[in-house]
């Protein structure tokens, strides 16, 4: 019986080198096949090259498939032998037309040399240039969109009111719960550090000026935005993406329509229009939350918190922050927008091109602020 | 176990909310056969594929495949019946995020313990039963077109040598020319490897030339049952239309089967 249990072995009738198989050869049992064929004491190991098996015996066959049949002439061909001149015999008929169909195909089944990969100077350089060309495009993307809304103010008509009101409420009026719980929670924490450090030197309600200028001039507009650029940012690259993907940008075209028009000016003017009065929710949100802090922690009632508010909050500060809602909008609108719209023909970039824009956005904003602080600073404003 | 009928479909009921896509329907495919299904839009051939496949659950009735019942099996048993199949769906289904070879090599890699230096190898000439050159493997799916795309899901389909393999509109967007290379491709399968085969397609030609038998459903029924000659013989006003909206395609040619494609 342990006949039966080998699945190949040699024997040599009248000087000639025959390859019996038995068994049942499947894709299942490839590696123990292997190690039986090819390994360390296999059957062909004991071949030597000036008697190499001139045809293989099949009537022990039980089973073979076609990964099972590339092996035995994959192992043939590293012993020495020819597959395709190799004899076959005694085969049962489905067996042998197996056999024939991998052989037949073998030669095309060679392993091509592995492509070289980019080494380290090649692949800076190649992340510099992408870079370059992602930045380039951007601008580009950027004049295109300025240009449209030129023209939409000078042709209000061609507006698509439709979108800009359903993009209104999308971005504006749904993202309102989110930003006011974040810049109330904001506003608490920032009152209780302060606090904290203002009750040494007893000066409990210079807190309030801490904390309005703060609020309204800084951390109102970045976390807005910054919550807005992972918001309203993906989510205008998530549509887009999905859009070209599925060819509706295309079909937008064909009809003689713009996609920038239909598509981009809509979301771009709704995050403009709405980032200015969700900065403004975070102030009133960010003081609440502060106003209540120092009501539980620093002895300052509501109404002592807003008589000092009428002081220290100059409405520039205010004007200031507000002011700068815009100009990050646009920014984080247009790089959802454009991210959006250059998604290649697969599913996987628009996951790609999402995350590239949640992270740009936010790079985009701290920017910007960077650049207004100092602008203001040398403005003495 | 019944190693002669590989699918069993008994008694199967469909709803979607009040609207019943099967009522009550029964079929049995034996090793070996290549079936093609067809049906008017609505009549729920997609819907039994996956109801077969254990991707949707019929709302009664039993599915058995290769002796599995796909609904009431345990989980382990439905994985070891999970890859004794290939499924090819309509547009690929490729992973976007490998390549072709990547794609082939995946259920080689979870599924089998294929020895590493013969692993592209064997990627290959999956690549090539299915009709694609081997380079073809080193390009990402969005760099195919419609046909290769739907040779390169095919090739993944075969990559564990499935006893049964389903085909969800295999040539429909092909040129005729690419539609009946894959119609010969197909009938190789079948005639020389041994494979069952079970395709949803709309393509007279495809219906006429190698399939052994057509499953003809509408109403929720099977309507008729048998080989192109039986089935159009049947007096039904739906298929005296779908076969009579061709006249000319009798004659097509069964492709070689010892020549392969």
């Amino acid at each position: 019986m342990a006949e039966a249990q080998r699945s190949c072995w040699i024997e040599e009738h009248d000087g000639e080198v025959v390859l019996h198989l038995g068994g049942a050869w499947r894709l299942a049992a490839l590696r123990e096949l292997s190690r039986q064929l090819g390994g360390p004491g296999g059957a062909l190991q004991a071949v030597t090259s000036h008697a190499l098996p001139a045809a293989v015996d099949g009537a022990a066959l039980q089973h073979i498939d076609t990964a099972a049949a590339l092996l035995l002439l994959d192992a043939l061909a590293d012993a020495g032998a020819d597959p395709q001149q190799v004899a076959l015999r005694r085969f049962d008929a489905r067996h042998e037309r197996v056999l024939e169909v991998v052989r037949s195909r073998f030669a095309d089944t060679a392993v091509a040399p592995p492509r070289l990969a980019l080494t380290l100077p090649g692949r800076v350089g190649k992340t510099v240039a992408d870079g370059a060309e992602l930045m380039l495009g951007h601008v580009e993307f950027f004049g295109r969109t300025i240009t449209e809304i030129g023209r939409a103010l000078l042709r209000p008509r061609e507006l698509r009111v439709h979108e800009l009101f359903a993009q209104l409420g999308q971005v504006g009026v749904n993202a309102i719960p989110v930003v006011a719980l974040v810049t109330f929670l904001i506003g608490v924490v920032m009152a209780y550090m302060l606090g904290l450090q203002a009750e040494k030197y007893g000066a409990n309600i210079f807190v309030v000026d801490g904390v309005a200028l703060g609020m309204a001039r800084e951390f109102s507009p970045l976390i807005v935005a910054t919550i807005m650029a992972g918001r309203s940012g993906a989510a205008f690259t998530a549509q887009l993406g999905t859009m070209k993907l599925t060819e509706e940008i295309d079909a937008i075209r064909t009809l003689g329509l713009s996609p920038a028009q239909v598509l981009v000016l809509p979301r771009v003017l709704a995050l403009v229009l709405t980032l200015p009065l969700l900065v403004f929710v975070g102030d009133v949100a960010g003081l609440a939350g502060a106003m209540l802090m120092a009501n539980a922690t620093l002895d300052i009632p509501p109404q002592a918190f807003i008589d000092r508010l009428q002081v220290a909050l100059s409405p520039r500060h205010y004007v200031i922050g507000i002011g700068k809602a815009p100009v990050f909008a646009l920014f984080i609108a247009v790089i959802g927008c454009r991210m959006g719209m250059s998604v290649s023909r697969d599913t996987r970039s628009i996951g790609i091109n999402t995350t590239s824009t949640v992270v740009q956005g936010i790079v985009a904003v701290i920017l910007l602020d960077a650049i207004f602080a100092v602008i203001f600073q040398e403005l003495g404003l | 176990m019944n190693t002669d009928a590989v699918i069993e479909v008994d008694g199967v009921v469909t709803r979607f909310g009040s609207q019943t896509v099967h009522d009550g329907l029964s079929l049995q495919i034996r090793r070996g056969e290549l079936v093609a299904l067809i049906g008017g839009s609505g009549s729920g051939k997609s819907v039994l594929l996956r109801e077969i496949l254990g991707l949707q659950q019929p709302t009664a009735g039993t599915v058995r495949l290769l002796g599995t019942d796909m609904w009431n099996a345990p989980e382990h048993e439905l994985a070891a019946t999970r890859r004794r199949f290939g499924m090819m769906f309509q547009e690929g289904a490729l992973f976007s995020s490998l390549d072709v070879a990547g794609n082939v090599a995946t259920p080689l890699l979870e599924h089998t313990d294929t020895p590493p230096e013969l692993l592209p190898r064997l990627v290959n000439l999956r690549l090539t039963l299915a009709g694609l050159d081997a380079e073809v493997g080193a390009k990402l799916p969005s760099q195919l077109s419609g046909g290769m795309k739907k040779r390169a899901a095919l090739a993944r389909a075969l990559a564990l040598e499935p006893e049964v393999l389903f085909l969800d509109e295999p040539t429909s967007g092909l040129d005729p020319i690419t539609a009946r290379a894959f119609d010969a491709l197909l009938d190789f399968l079948n005639r020389d490897l041994g494979l069952t085969v079970l395709m949803v397609t709309h393509d007279l030609d495809t219906l006429l030339s190698i399939a052994r038998r057509i499953v003809v459903l509408g109403r929720g029924k099977v309507l008729a049952d048998g080989s192109a000659d039986e089935v159009m013989a049947v007096d039904d006003a739906w298929i005296k239309s779908y076969f009579s909206s061709r006249h000319t395609v009798q004659s097509a040619t069964v492709p070689g089967s010892a020549d392969g494609t």
